[in-house]
């Protein structure tokens, strides 16, 4: 068994994989991970990897904002995108596509040609493509996160430079009196226009979708209408992180 | 003697010449242990929270330390906030003298500004071209140095933007400078060749980030070519000055850098080049024609105030160097 884990800026995401695929996945609020599993010495940071269950397994592999501030022993740390890459041509079996990842604060895009990364985007100190920016505005409009994420059709024009003053902007056009369908499709078509750019400069003509934000059916479909690409999301897009360290792992065993 | 404060590379000889101190408020700014609060100080004076730390930087230096008499400001070729910040400057009772490259490189235009600082400050052409010649054998020592950073592989990233981000002014003290400079190279010949396996290029502003070169290192890759501060050094032993100044890359269009840091790239042997861009400069759009003509992978690296690198920007550095490997 072995063990994938993608420390992230809101959640922590462990998976454990073998060859028949995912055995078993846990999702961590960040700040309660380390704070139950955490545990500060002299070198800094270190994890208690038995206590969260992954005691047994034969190597841990991890990625994400704890890579040079934690001191993980044991564990053997890979760059993000790189973890990202590999989770998404191993649940997908694809090597030659672009990856866009969603995240609760980061965006990124990935070209990926014959399984490897060869270019990438991400948002720089921006939030208003991402999971985050989607649970503010939905507690705006009063719904779940799964309503909103599931409307695409009609889009209310809304021009969303920054995920809060979004907010103001969906305010005003909820007073105008539009309907909360047509209010969620706005909101995930600015989603997909914050994006655009980046796809544009990386496209190819599969797109491979991952992250939180490709849980839900809205930008999804948005995707596939807007672009040339064909759009897959993989079975588990919110662990693609987590399961591409795992899959590191494996590959590394020999 | 006067401390005469530069808002960017101006042809410092002439200051020189004119018996004064050439003063890179860039370099006081960057290295003072507040420098945080010499934006804040700028903030707290109206200057708006969504414009470039350098500029309120430069403004702090300024009007916080009292100790610079007089500021040559680059209104063109350089940043166009700096006309904002010299009326600031004569607002706080600061004198000051603009200075503009033309964009279109323009002898004739370029030496009658060049003219018009003498006269301001003092001197002619007999004195700035004595100065001048003193000065080249200056630019070539540091040309050496990065060669030695390229080709000897002993002189790291950070030490080369730093002897070459100092050409702007020479410290204040050409003569105490070189000293330093011939201690430090007789040293690093003396050293053992860097190993890191990637090589890697910056282009863009110097970084308003403290350990950008520290942290490359320690991921394994170097720096060796620093685009713009190598500019700021002029290594090329053109004996006219106006032909000197008209050579240097960075006031002018976009698309001269771009002749001169493909040239390095071949030269150098890079794998990839950090675009580094300050938050709210205009320059960013720029970043849109570099990734369109250079041929090497390009990482575009955000800075906004003084410090370490955040952890966002470590993490997009560690998958551009992953990525190259
Ligand atoms: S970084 Fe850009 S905005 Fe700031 S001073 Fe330089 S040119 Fe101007």
């Amino acid at each position: 068994m072995f063990c994938g884990l993608d420390l992230g800026s809101r959640s922590v995401k462990l998976v454990l994989l073998d060859e028949t695929g995912v055995k078993e996945s846990r999702v961590f609020a960040t700040v309660d991970f380390y704070r139950q599993y955490g545990r500060r010495t002299e070198e800094g940071l270190v994890v208690d990897f038995a206590a969260i269950g992954a005691g047994g397994v034969e190597k841990v592999v991890a990625t994400g904002y704890g890579r040079n501030t934690l001191d993980l022993a044991g564990v053997e740390v890979i760059a993000e995108l790189k973890a990202h890459t590999k989770g998404a041509v191993w649940q997908t079996g694809l090597s030659d596509f672009t990856l866009l990842d969603l995240g609760g604060q980061d965006s990124k895009v990935i070209k990926v040609k014959k399984g490897r990364m060869v270019d990438f985007a991400t948002n720089d100190k921006c939030a208003a493509s991402t999971g985050r920016y989607l649970e503010n505005m939905a507690a705006v409009l009063g719904v779940s996160l799964e309503e909103l994420s599931s409307h695409s059709e009609n889009p209310v024009e809304l021009s969303a430079t920054c995920a809060i003053f979004g907010e103001s902007e969906l305010i005003g056009r909820i007073i105008e009196g539009h309907s909360v369908p047509t209010l969620s499709a706005g909101v995930n078509y600015t989603i997909f226009k914050r994006i655009k750019p980046m796809l544009n400069s990386l496209h190819s003509e599969v797109l491979v979708f991952t992250g939180g934000v490709a849980l839900g059916q809205g930008v999804r479909k948005l995707l596939a209408a807007e672009l040339n690409s064909e759009v897959v999301v993989p079975p588990q897009p919110q662990l693609n992180g987590a399961i591409g360290c795992a899959a590191y792992a494996m590959e590394k065993r020999g | 003697m006067a401390r005469i404060g530069v808002t960017t590379t101006v042809p410092v000889e002439i200051i020189l010449a004119a018996g004064h101190v050439p003063v890179d408020l860039n370099n006081i700014f960057i290295t003072h242990p507040e420098a945080n609060r010499m934006i804040d100080m700028a903030e707290d004076a109206g200057y708006p929270r969504n414009l470039c730390g350098w500029i309120k930087g430069l403004y702090g230096v300024v009007v916080g330390q009292k100790d610079i008499d007089t500021v040559i400001a680059v209104t063109q070729g350089d940043c166009s906030n700096t006309h904002a910040l010299m009326e600031t400057f004569t607002l706080a009772g600061i004198d000051t003298i603009p200075f503009a490259y033309p964009y279109d490189r323009d002898y004739d235009l370029l030496k009658l500004q060049m003219e018009k600082l003498m006269s301001s400050l003092g001197t002619d052409w007999e004195q700035v071209m004595t100065v001048k010649r003193r000065l080249d054998g200056l630019r070539g020592k540091i040309a050496e140095l990065d060669r030695m950073t390229w080709q000897d592989n002993v002189v790291s990233g950070a030490e080369n933007h730093l002897y070459q981000v100092c050409c702007s002014d020479f410290n204040g003290d050409a003569t105490l400078f070189e000293t330093q400079l011939d201690a430090f190279m007789a040293e690093a010949a003396k050293r053992n060749e860097f190993t890191e396996d990637l090589r890697i290029g910056y282009i863009g502003v110097p970084p308003i980030f403290t350990d950008l070169y520290d942290y490359m290192e320690s991921m394994g890759a170097r720096v060796v070519f620093n685009e713009v501060q190598r500019q700021f050094a002029m290594p090329f032993g053109i004996e006219d000055l106006v032909e000197q100044y008209r050579h240097y890359t960075y006031p002018y269009g976009v698309f001269d850098r771009i002749e001169d840091i493909q040239a390095e790239i071949e030269r150098r042997n890079l794998d990839g080049i950090i675009h580094y861009v300050q938050s709210f400069c205009f320059r960013q759009i720029e970043d849109m024609i570099f990734r369109q003509k250079l041929d090497v992978p390009v990482l575009t690296v955000e800075g906004d105030r003084p410090g370490k690198l955040d952890a966002r920007t470590r993490l997009r550095l560690d998958s551009f160097l992953e990525m190259l490997r």
